[in-house]
């Protein structure tokens, strides 16, 4: 006779994992579903006990219609999952199953097994107020499921939803996720796992994992903390589909995602996440493409989309960031169909791994938007970078760029360093700037001018500032041969001399009052800060020379105007950014342009 | 001929030589050709146009590359040089005599902004 796995039951009962457990069946119901295929209700014996609460996934409903699950067949319960009830009572979802010996050959029950009773429950859940509810929203929802959980072990609630082997909850829609829920499962692919971050500061340590998943209706952020990385991170893959149920949500922080979902998710201790088998029409990848052009019209920082053929790569370069870590880092240029060209860069083993040879198309998901430079794009750590997709968009840019794209120069809505004027400068005169209004929004505004120097204010240019490395702070003369540094918190025997320098740069049209910090006063004075300070001290002929000699200077100006306001008076304050020579020939190639562009609308 | 430096000198290239026949110009162009006698070379500007130099005494040094000649166009289209000023390559920034062109022909094409006549005789 077939030995059944004693203690099976008790052991599932106690949520302790089985594996390969022999059972008989003792009895299969039929319960019907509302809309919906119907469930397979199970009575399973270990020899010692049994156990009525056992459902069959869907999947195998073929077992129970064709009667290979039959009373008295014995079983080999291979996989399943235990779904735990508000009231504490288990239903185990019975997700692969063999039959060993069938019904006909099986004599009759195996041994005397007696119903297992776990700690509550069989009678009638009545009580619509279980004790944990959270404090939020009524769970009306919830509610329905389970007091017609508790009758009929599988009454449909009566919202919707694809059912699957999920257990007791059905599958819902990643779209239907709200807060006010927490008894769902989904089943989802994997579109990005990132790597494990930790931190470490002065609350504590620990660590985290995200990623993002994506259903038919739609997709939405996940992220595990501490014990959930230690459970989860491993069995996860990117690309594979996964039931999971039980995760809290919350508003979502959209600054760090472009995942189109007003919700998060994070996984808690009651979460559970399963592999699907049966994935095939879970889709692969949410994204919703800005075209390269459309980039301008888009603020900094957004998360953005993006899908292009790779035209150039740059070699890798490697830097040191302020926490003194070592990292990779790449560029590329990506073109699409509107013909504009944009740089993007990539990160750590991204850019170590790219081949951007034979000019693949690219598409990121999430990439960080930046003015640098104009516009540019940033690959982050929740970017999802993916050569040649296997998506409709991917063949259409393939095949546009082998026919035309491959032709074009492409516009760069990067500016390429070293050229004041190459793509989005914003070059003004110095009127623009006064009737464009620049600088009265909330933010700052930057702007580029040609235009040249027509009064230096000598007096109060230099100032004693902290001989410290990074601090700049004006440092209060002790009188006593020492300086004291407020920020530093401390007293110094010497100080460096720093610049601020107060000027009036004027074109053909108007004027403008700047201030010049350290470097671009020593551009504009050819001098350095240090030297003009000593001058100061012993020459002032000399001094004055610096002066009159830097006057009268042309150069390109790149200046951040901002309106200010101080006790009730509100003026708008100039500050050069950077200072650089005239370089006329783009200079006459861009008059000349221009001159041709006002021509041509008359 | 100090009258020919006190008027005006417009900058031409070679389509404009006609225009300027008896007038006074500034024509700046690379070195082509030098005579043998050293008392004409040929020029060509910024499209590519060949025009002649004579000059009164023969050349006493070498000349290569951009020249700027101030002088009269004559009945025949040839430039009778004044004076000429060699713009060194080895100095500054290298000139660029296509873009000079095109700053010519806006020069040209809107004289109301540029009224170098009236800056001249005054």
């Amino acid at each position: 006779m077939t030995k059944l796995s004693e203690g099976t039951i008790e052991a599932l009962s106690n949520g302790t994992g089985v594996s390969d457990a022999v059972l008989q069946l003792v009895n299969i119901r039929k319960l019907d579903g509302g809309n919906g295929p119907s469930r397979f209700r199970v009575m399973m014996s270990d020899g010692r006990h049994t156990l009525s609460s056992f459902m069959l996934s869907t999947q195998l409903n073929h077992m129970a219609e064709e009667n290979i699950l039959a009373p008295n067949c014995i079983c080999n319960l291979k996989r399943h999952v235990t779904n735990i009830l508000k009231d504490g009572r288990r239903v185990v979802i019975i997700l692969e199953i063999d039959v060993i010996k069938p019904a006909k050959d099986v004599a009759g029950r195996i041994g005397d097994p007696t119903p297992y009773t776990e700690g509550q429950s069989k009678g009638p859940q009545s009580a619509p107020v279980p004790e944990n509810r959270p404090p939020l929203q009524p769970q009306n929802r919830n509610e329905a499921v389970n007091r017609g959980l508790n009758r009929d072990f599988g009454k449909k609630a009566p919202s919707v939803m694809p059912n699957t082997p999920g257990g007791s909850s059905k599958v819902v829609p990643i779209a239907s996720l709200n807060p006010y829920q927490s008894k769902w499962t989904i089943r989802a692919r994997v579109t990005n796992k990132s790597s494990i971050r930790t931190w470490s500061n002065s609350r504590g340590d620990g660590k985290l994992f995200s990623m993002e998943i994506v259903d038919e209706s739609g997709e939405i952020r996940v992220t595990g903390f501490n014990q959930e990385v230690d459970k989860f991170y491993s069995l996860i893959e990117a690309g594979k589909v996964y039931y999971i149920s039980k995760g809290s949500l919350k508003l979502a922080n959209k600054q760090y995602t472009s995942v189109k979902n007003d919700y998060e998710m994070t996984l808690n201790g009651e979460s559970t996440i399963i592999p699907c088998e049966d994935s095939c029409d879970v889709p692969m990848v949410q994204c919703d493409f800005v075209s390269i052009g459309d980039l301008e019209n888009r603020d900094k920082d957004a998360i953005v989309d993006v899908i292009g053929v790779c035209k150039s790569v740059d070699d890798i370069s490697r830097l040191t960031t302020k926490s003194n870590r070592e990292v990779s880092k790449r560029t590329l240029s990506l073109m699409d169909m509107s013909g504009k060209v944009v740089t993007v860069t990539l990160w750590g083993e991204e850019a170590e791994k790219f081949d951007g040879s034979s000019q693949p198309v690219v598409a990121i998901k999430g990439a960080k938007l930046s003015d640098f430079g104009g516009r540019s794009l940033s690959a982050s750590f929740s970017s999802t970078l993916m050569i040649n997709p296997d998506i409709p968009e991917a063949y259409k840019l393939r095949g546009w760029y082998d026919k035309e794209g491959h032709a074009m120069d492409g516009q760069s809505l990067t500016e390429v360093k070293g050229g004041s004027g190459g793509g989005n400068t914003n070059w003004k005169s110095l009127s623009d700037v006064k009737t464009e209004h620049l600088g009265h929004g909330d933010k700052a505004d930057y702007y580029t001018c040609v235009a040249t120097i027509v009064f230096l204010r000598k007096e109060n240019c230099l100032y004693q500032a902290c001989p410290s490395q990074d601090c700049n702070k004006k440092v209060v003369d002790q009188q006593n041969g020492m300086f004291r540094c407020e920020k530093c918190d401390k007293e110094f025997p010497n100080f460096k001399y720093r610049l601020i320098l107060s000027a009036n740069i004027a074109d053909y049209g108007d004027n403008q009052w700047v201030t010049c910090f350290q470097e671009s006063a020593e551009a504009i004075l050819g001098q350095n800060a240090a030297y003009l300070g000593q001058l100061k001290d012993s020459n002032e002929a000399a001094f004055d020379e610096v002066f009159q000699h830097a006057n009268f200077n042309t150069f390109v100006f790149r200046n951040r105007v901002k309106l200010e306001t101080y006790n009730d008076e509100s003026r708008i304050k100039a500050t050069v950014m950077d200072v650089k020579p005239v370089d006329h020939k783009e200079y006459s190639k861009r008059l000349i342009l221009n001159i041709r562009k006002l021509a041509a609308n008359h | 001929m100090a009258s020919l430096l006190d008027t005006s000198k417009p900058r031409i290239n070679c389509s404009m030589l006609s225009q300027h026949i008896g007038r006074g110009v500034c024509f700046v162009g690379r070195v082509e050709k030098v005579h043998p006698t050293g008392k004409t070379f040929s020029v060509s500007d910024g499209e590519g146009k060949s025009a002649t130099v004579e000059l009164n005494e023969p050349l006493e040094e070498e000349l290569s590359g951009i020249v700027e000649v101030i002088g009269m166009v004559s009945s025949k289209g040839v430039i009778t040089t004044t004076t000429y000023n060699i713009l060194r390559e080895d100095k500054g920034i290298p000139f660029d005599l296509e873009l000079y062109n095109e700053a010519l022909k806006v020069i040209h094409d809107f004289p109301q902004y540029y009224p170098f006549e009236v800056a001249a005789s005054g």
